[in-house]
């Protein structure tokens, strides 16, 4: 039962524990008004009772002392036509002997007949009480007259006017404490279902726009300074400020690509300039030896040679930041070229790259070629910062796809460790690279770990390998 | 001339006061007012009946008449006897008791006769059939100095060599023949002596109380309660007048009224010899 209230909405579920605790409210008050009429009635009857046996007393004191049979019945019979009449139902009276001398009913006690029978169930004065849905109650008293004991008095009171008055009181409590529960309750839902509706509103628009929030329309806002509309309006700042730290981010992301490419650029220049150096020997050469046709043919092939090299390097520096690529599918191709992309910060460096990519083409097709590219690109330049001797190993892993990057630099330090691992925010400056690789991996489902063996970091990618041959999209 | 001082006047007015404050009863003596007593014989309790009947009386003497009523038989013939009131209306037995002090003024006449019953009543139910079946009963007697509330019910049992204390459980005084019918219409006791006349006109006047009642026996006629005065003082002016007016009671319109309310036709003089029958069973009742 409880796990399920835990589910009903916080609008609903407040002005229900208002309503509640109303109710509540209201049996407590009923309770404490009936016990009260209980103990006023109590008190009453004993009052009755005492004064009864004090008027008896009086009055047949002496007739009982005498065992005036008739002058005890006629006195009852007087004193059930008076004002208590209603309330006496029946009056015996006793001598010392516990024989009855009268009664104002002589069948139901005959003269001389035992008290004690009929008294049986009876209580004191003190003892009486009105509660219980009797209508009539047996009193018995000791007849005192001139302070001794002369006889025993039994009477029986009748209280149905008592019970029908704490019933009737009970059922206007009921009927009463009914209404004005339910009223209370109903404003209080309704108050409070007012109240909490900026809330639900902002639950609801919390609900719809996960991941992404939104602010809350103008015309959804409390009115007023209220806790409320000082929380939707800062909500809504929060909503402003995630939108705009988003969009930074995505141009952080996009930038990032021109980053890795940045820092390539000086050995690009490098790698473009040697060939370049040659060719305008050959051109030198060939207006030297312009009219040896052998020269030419030999200068023109180093020509092309040189100038495809240059094409290539171009045409993979190009791809490498294309947007019109995001789409195409990865294949072995991009493997070449993010080799020729790295190869001349690895010479210039003079580090060794152990280069070992053994997934056929086929399975490489379910990947996008684009976050491929900058996954694996910036896991080499970030292997290349660091050490001497670097390693690219891809594999196929039953399902996955297994990519590991290791050098035997000093290993990853804690805020790179952090940029690659974690998706809180980062703070300004610094790389933007291994958080670009962790984003990326995790659009692609994947599992990044880090392991530091005996000199060596391997940063390891795990991606499960899309079916169909669906080429995955970011 | 006495001058008013101060004294003078709180003392006049302490006088004033006192005489304002003295019984009727005895501005009324001054003034040569009646006093008559009343046994409880009969609808003692009707106010109605009390204020026609002294109404009649006062009218027809042409003074005060004032009606004494007491609880029991024995203290209305002791004021009788000691000259606190002028004359009473007693029962047969009582005026045998003291026959030697008091003669008959007059004597009702109920159903054409100066004569009436006792009646053992016992509850409507009840099988008794005569007063032997009402041995071990509770009993309930009028005043011991009644007739038709004691005297017969208590003879009969003498007769029989039984006494009321032994042969009923238990007997109690109502001092009154209305409550003795009361006591057994209620269950109070099983059985009552009482007197026939009065439980003829409850029959009538109050059907509800006599019908949860029935006769078990009825007595011989007796003498009617009759109106007595002290026989030393039969020759005062106010005794004769007292006995004339009663003997023409039915002449009057009060009186008439009275005598209608009391479901009695008149009132003649009566002789001793009309109490033979209740001498008869005082005899009885006190050779034991």
């Amino acid at each position: 039962m409880m796990p399920s209230l835990q589910h009903i909405s916080l609008a609903i579920r407040v002005p229900l524990l208002a309503a509640g605790l109303m109710v509540l409210l209201a049996v407590v008050a009923a309770e404490l008004v009936l016990n009260t009429l209980d103990d006023l009635q109590d008190a009453r009857i004993r009052e009755i009772a005492k004064m009864h046996v004090e008027a008896l007393s009086v009055a047949l004191g002496p007739h009982v002392l005498r065992d005036d049979v008739w002058e005890v019945y006629d006195t009852l019979t007087r004193a059930s036509l008076g004002t208590q009449g209603q309330r006496l139902v029946f009056t015996a009276v006793g001598n010392e002997n516990g024989r009855v001398l009268a009664a104002s009913d002589p069948v139901r006690a005959p003269v001389d007949s035992m008290i004690g029978e009929l008294a049986r169930g009876a209580r004191s004065p003190q003892e009486l009480s009105a509660t219980g849905s009797s209508t009539s109650i047996l009193l018995t008293a000791p007849l005192m007259y001139q302070g001794r004991n002369v006889g025993q008095v039994l009477t029986e009171l009748d209280i149905s006017d008592l019970i029908s008055e704490r019933m009737r009181i009970g059922r206007l409590l009921v009927l009463a404490n009914g209404v004005a529960t339910l009223g209370l309750a109903l404003i209080g839902y309704w108050m409070m279902r007012r109240m909490l509706m900026p809330i639900t509103r902002l639950a609801r628009r919390m609900h719809e726009t996960a991941g992404a929030p939104q602010p809350l329309p103008v015309s959804d806002l409390p009115n007023g300074n209220s806790e409320l509309s000082r929380l939707i309006n800062t909500y809504n700042e929060m909503a402003v400020a995630v939108q705009a730290k988003a969009e930074t981010e995505r141009r952080l992301a996009e930038r990032e690509r021109f980053v890795s490419l940045g820092r390539l650029s000086s050995s690009l220049a490098h790698e473009v300039n040697n060939p370049l150096g040659g060719m305008l020997n050959i051109t030198d050469t060939l207006h030297k030896f312009a009219d040896q046709p052998a020269v030419v043919r030999q200068s023109a092939e180093l020509l092309s040679r040189g100038l495809a090299h240059l094409r290539d390097i171009v045409r993979a520096t190009l791809d490498q930041n294309r947007l019109d690529r995001a789409g195409a599918a990865l294949s072995l191709q991009d493997f070449d070229d993010l080799k020729l992309l790295i190869s001349p910060e690895i010479n210039l460096k003079h580090q060794y790259l152990d280069w070992q990519v053994s997934v056929e083409g086929s399975l490489m097709s379910g990947f996008s070629s684009g976050p491929m590219r900058q996954i694996i690109l910036n896991l080499l330049l970030n292997a290349s910062a660091a050490a001497g001797q670097i390693a690219l190993k891809m594999e196929q892993q039953g399902p996955h796809l297994e990519l590991s990057v290791v050098d035997n630099g000093p290993g990853l330090s804690d805020e790179a460790r952090f940029r690659l691992m974690s998706a809180a925010p980062i703070a300004p400056g610094g790389g933007q690279g291994l958080r670009l690789v962790r984003d990326l991996v995790a659009e692609l489902s994947g599992v990044i770990r880090t392991k530091k063996t005996a000199g060596r970091t391997r940063i390891s990618v795990t991606l499960p390998i899309p079916v169909n041959d669906e080429v995955t999209q970011c | 001339m006495t001058p008013i001082t101060r004294r003078t006047i709180i003392r006049s007015a302490s006088a004033a006061a006192f005489a304002a404050t003295v019984p009727s009863a005895f501005k009324a003596r001054a003034g040569g007012s009646f006093r008559l007593g009343l046994t409880p014989v009969f609808l003692d309790n009707d106010v109605a009946v009390i204020d026609q009947l002294r109404d009649a009386l006062s009218t027809a003497m042409g003074m005060a008449v004032e009606l004494e009523q007491r609880r029991t038989y024995q203290e209305v013939t002791g004021l009788l006897l000691e000259g606190s009131v002028d004359a009473a209306w007693l029962c047969g037995y009582p005026y045998l008791q003291h026959k030697a002090a008091l003669s008959l003024l007059a004597v009702p006449v109920w159903n054409g006769k100066p004569l009436y019953q006792s009646y053992l009543i016992a509850e409507k139910d009840d099988p008794a059939q005569s007063l032997e079946n009402l041995n071990g009963g509770t009993h309930a007697f009028s005043d011991p100095d009644s007739n038709s509330g004691y005297l017969v019910t208590a003879s009969d049992l003498v007769r029989k060599g039984l006494h009321p204390e032994g042969f009923f459980s238990r007997t109690i005084f109502t001092n009154g023949h209305r409550n003795v019918v009361r006591a057994v219409s209620d269950g109070l006791v099983r059985s009552g002596s009482v007197d026939g006349y009065v439980w003829e006109v409850l029959t009538s006047e109050e059907p509800k109380l006599t019908q949860r009642t029935k006769i078990v026996t009825k007595s011989e006629w007796l003498g009617f309660p009759p109106f007595c005065a002290r026989t030393d003082r039969m020759g005062d002016d106010k005794i004769r007048a007292l006995q004339k007016v009663l003997l023409e009671l039915g002449q009057t319109g009060r009186g008439r009224a009275a005598l209608q309310m009391l479901q009695l036709d008149g009132l003649i003089p009566a002789t001793p010899s009309l109490f033979d029958g209740i001498a008869l069973r005082l005899h009885d009742y006190k050779g034991t």
